[in-house]
């Protein structure tokens, strides 16, 4: 750790950058595979599979790797019911997918709560993780990239 | 209407709120460990949501090709990701970048795919996105 921690720990560095942009190329590819299941069959299947397959391949991740706990004491149980959240996720979007909101106004309010939670969750700290305080610069992003977004949303396709 | 918009909005904050939780767990544990409860509870609530509900089997599941069931180990790798990055760069950076690298991905895949939309549009969006992560990138760093 460099004297400068404090200044930079809200400041991905170019690594971290590249693992959350990456990440996000993984989700386009999650949800044109997992909306291939939906669409031959139900939309609980379309969560059920992955999450089952995905147990599987995490399985053998976890006895290929087996990376170390970074504490020896068990964490709260509540931290273990993150997957719940992530079910009702589904069961929420496939309700409102069908509305008049559709899925470019679903798409876009998702990423409004996403973010307004998000940036409650740095500043109070939330779940035990670092509080943040964002700056400008945070915001100027954020405004940024949720107008790029929604303009790719509601115009760049006819979907 | 009103309650559709609650509901688009709250399942935003439940990503937010399971990225949150699943970041803690791998502060105490590993992201791939966290990655796999994420899984393991997941697929638990979902199995018995489904069998109260009903139809997990309608319509044709085996009809998909083969290649549709990678959603699974990709989400692993996904999950692990988030769950290792929250707690190094906030949920807000985490969220911010990953929804970047989404909406840039979906218009490759798009233009791959041949889907229909305005070019200028699209043009517009990419730039305003790489505009929104040239500001938050990282700087050198003053002494």
């Amino acid at each position: 750790m460099h004297a400068g921690m404090s200044d930079t720990a809200h400041v991905p560095r170019l690594f971290h950058f590249a693992a959350a942009f990456g990440a996000g190329g993984l989700l386009t590819l999650m949800i044109l595979f997992n909306g291939t299941l939906a669409v031959h069959g139900s939309l609980f299947f379309a969560s059920w599979v992955p999450h089952l397959t995905g147990t599987i391949a995490a399985l053998i991740l976890l006895m290929l790797l087996r990376p170390k706990r970074a504490s020896t004491t068990r964490p709260p149980v509540w931290t273990y019911l993150g997957g719940v959240s992530g079910g009702v996720t589904v069961m929420l979007t496939s309700a409102t997918v069908n509305t008049a909101l559709a899925l470019s106004g679903t798409i876009a309010l998702g990423l409004a709560g996403q973010i307004l939670f998000s940036l409650f969750a740095d500043i109070r700290g939330l779940f035990g993780l670092p509080k943040r305080m964002p700056e400008g610069r945070d915001y100027l992003s954020l405004t940024l990239i949720i107008s790029g977004s929604l303009i790719l949303i509601f115009f760049g396709s006819t979907a | 209407m009103i309650w559709f918009i609650a509901l688009a909005l709250l399942a935003g904050v439940l990503v937010g709120l399971s990225r949150q939780i699943n970041g803690r767990l791998a502060m105490s544990t590993s992201a791939m460990e966290s990655s796999f409860w994420n899984h393991i509870v997941g697929l638990g609530f979902i199995t018995v949501t489904a069998l109260l509900w009903g139809g997990l089997f309608a319509g044709e599941p085996l009809a998909s090709p083969w290649w549709a069931y990678l959603g699974g180990p990709i989400g692993v790798i996904f999950i692990a990701a988030g769950s290792w990055l929250i707690p190094r760069i906030g949920a807000a950076q985490t969220a911010l970048l990953i929804i970047a690298g989404q909406m840039i991905s979906g218009v490759l895949l798009d233009i791959i795919m041949g889907a229909p939309g305005s070019p200028v549009a699209r043009a517009v969006g990419v730039a305003l996105i790489l505009a929104g992560m040239y500001v938050a990138q990282p700087t050198k760093h003053k002494t």
